[in-house]
């Protein structure tokens, strides 16, 4: 159990974080949600140590990060954004040096990396530089990095970041098989992502929390979104026109793509059914047939938009 | 401490640098003893001490990448987020460094075997300048960590690591200046000339003082000052702990 306490850091005059305060379960994955420059790497950082707070309190599992330090970091894995990686060394060599340094038993050391290998799927590559692995392989040994030592709570700041789409599932699945027997906290700047692998979900702005919630009560706030796509057949100027004419539409603009007709219909509420049907019928009397027709998924900027404005 | 000091002493095998640093030393030391070997004259603690000039090339190239590297490959947040203290890390890659200085120095002990089978005497001056070696290579090592730590750039720490130990080789000849300028000064400003060579002395004096080549001196000799010995460990400590300081500030820095 993680419990982040008024956390406040300043970089020079910039103040990073602005007083953060959440508190992480055991066996929950937390998500942990903002833009580039929010403040998610630096509260990580101070969770795990490497960097220290201006002010406030992190404790791990009761410890103190400050006042109980080794007791409080045997119980973290980190990957950091920059998986902490020597070139230099084999998958093998790498993950017993970090054995040692989170001080496994020698018995101990050969089973446990087997077990880490085979839990992220690296024991194909244990023998090679990791200088020459491909960048899902870093990266998942840089996950395998952080599983060392068995610490009951994970870190991991960006762990899909720069992945193709494969690797991103792989990932995902490992990250939700962790969470069994772990806490997680996961960042990330993409929406669905962590919608898809956390149970709760912290939303940092400008150093702020912007909201904490359930993924699933954080979705229902979202659910639905006011902007509507849709491309057909048939006369932009007059369309817009009949689609300004359905109540509840605010806005129609045209966003052109190629030949194709495309309007973006903004509208006050939640496009539920009934402007959507509307839509249809106004289309079809007009005898414009429609290609496409699908919601726009809210950007993060959106989220923080409509989350703050209520 | 033992998983940092084996990490990077195995490092030095797994990159150019080690080999690197010792092929430079080996090629040295080797022409040294060859060209004394050749006129018959081979006295080790000659040897050793024309050697001790090799410092201010290898230990940049065997330290600069120590810290810097670790903070530009994003390793160090290993160090600060598994438990154990800093000072274990900064000591461990100082023993590293210590051991790859041993293993270049085994070419210097062959030459010690070549010279006690050709008849020659290997005597108590050659084991004090070896002594010396060492304390003198634990001093500059302590420096380029210090170096090290300062920057994430490895060309940046050579350079200031090359900096540092010039200084040091020039010590008495900067006392020395000092110590000309101020009887200038003094002259300038009606002093007597016993007052002159006085100021001179002390000041000279005062900065020569931390020469340590020039502490470590009669070891060649074969006499041993223990003074001379605790003078290169509490430096080379104190340019330790100042690694480990800036090392653990980085942490709480707020910039």
């Amino acid at each position: 159990m993680i419990e982040i306490k008024n956390l406040v850091k300043h970089y020079g005059d910039k103040q990073a974080l602005k007083g953060i305060s959440f508190t992480v379960n055991d066996n929950e994955v937390l998500g942990f949600l903002g833009p580039n420059g929010a403040g998610k790497s630096t509260t990580m950082n101070i969770i795990t140590g490497f960097l220290s707070s201006t002010s406030g309190t992190v404790k791990i599992n009761g410890h103190d990060i400050l006042e109980q330090p080794d007791l409080a970091k045997k119980d973290i894995g980190y990957l950091p954004e920059q998986p902490p990686l020597y070139l230099d060394m084999t998958v093998y060599e790498y993950l017993t040096f970090m054995c040692e340094l989170k001080g496994v038993a020698k018995k101990e050391r050969k089973e446990h990396i087997e077990t880490i290998a085979k839990m992220v799927g690296i024991e194909a590559v244990t023998g090679r530089l990791i200088g020459n692995l491909s960048k899902g392989y870093k990266q998942r040994v840089g996950i395998a990095q952080a599983l060392v030592g068995d610490p009951p709570i994970l870190i991991l700041d960006e762990p899909t970041v720069g992945l193709d789409p494969n690797q991103i599932i792989g990932i995902r699945k490992l990250i939700k098989d962790l969470s069994k027997n772990h806490s997680v906290i996961v960042s990330s700047h993409i929406l669905s992502e962590i919608q898809e692998i956390a149970d709760r979900v912290v939303i940092i702005h400008h150093g702020k929390i912007a909201a904490i919630d359930t993924v699933k009560d954080l979705s229902q706030r979202l659910s639905g979104s006011t902007k509507l796509l849709l491309s057909f057949k048939g006369p932009a100027k007059d369309a817009v026109n009949r689609l300004k004419m359905i109540q509840g539409i605010t806005d129609v603009v045209i966003r052109n793509s190629g030949n194709l007709n495309e309007v973006e219909i903004t509208t006050a509420k939640v496009a539920g059914d009934e402007i959507r049907a509307a839509i249809f019928f106004v289309m079809a009397k007009s005898g414009w047939p429609i290609l496409e027709f699908r919601s726009l998924d809210p950007t993060l900027e959106e989220v923080f938009l409509s989350i703050t404005a209520g | 401490m033992y998983a940092i000091f084996k990490r990077e002493f195995l490092s030095y095998f797994r990159t150019p640098v080690g080999y690197v640093a010792m092929a430079i030393f080996t090629f040295i030391s080797g022409f040294i003893f060859y060209s004394l070997f050749s006129r018959g004259i081979v006295s080790i603690s000659n040897e050793i001490i024309s050697l001790r000039s090799l410092f201010i090339v290898i230990v940049p190239i065997i330290t600069m990448g120590m810290f810097a590297e670790d903070r530009k490959r994003g390793t160090e947040v290993l160090y600060f987020t598994t438990a154990g203290d800093l000072f274990s890390v900064v000591l461990g890659k100082f023993l590293a460094a210590m051991a790859l200085c041993l293993v270049m120095f085994v070419n210097v002990f062959l030459h010690m075997i070549v010279v006690s089978i050709c008849g020659g005497r290997v005597g108590v001056g050659a084991w004090g300048s070896v002594i010396v070696f060492f304390f003198l290579a634990a001093l500059f090592i302590s420096i380029g960590l210090l170096a090290s730590v300062l920057t994430d750039n490895q060309i940046i720490s050579a350079i200031v690591s090359f900096l540092l130990i010039l200084v040091t080789q020039l010590i008495t000849a900067i006392g020395a200046y000092f110590g000309t300028a101020l009887s200038t000064l003094m002259a300038y400003m009606g002093f007597s000339v016993d007052a002159r060579s006085d100021a001179y002395t002390a000041v000279s004096g005062a900065i020569g003082w931390f020469d340590p080549f020039a502490k470590t001196s009669q070891f060649g000799d074969g006499i041993f000052s223990v003074s001379a010995l605790v003078f290169c460990i509490s430096f080379a400590i104190f340019f330790l702990y100042l690694t480990f300081r800036i090392l653990e500030k980085k942490r709480w820095s707020q910039k």
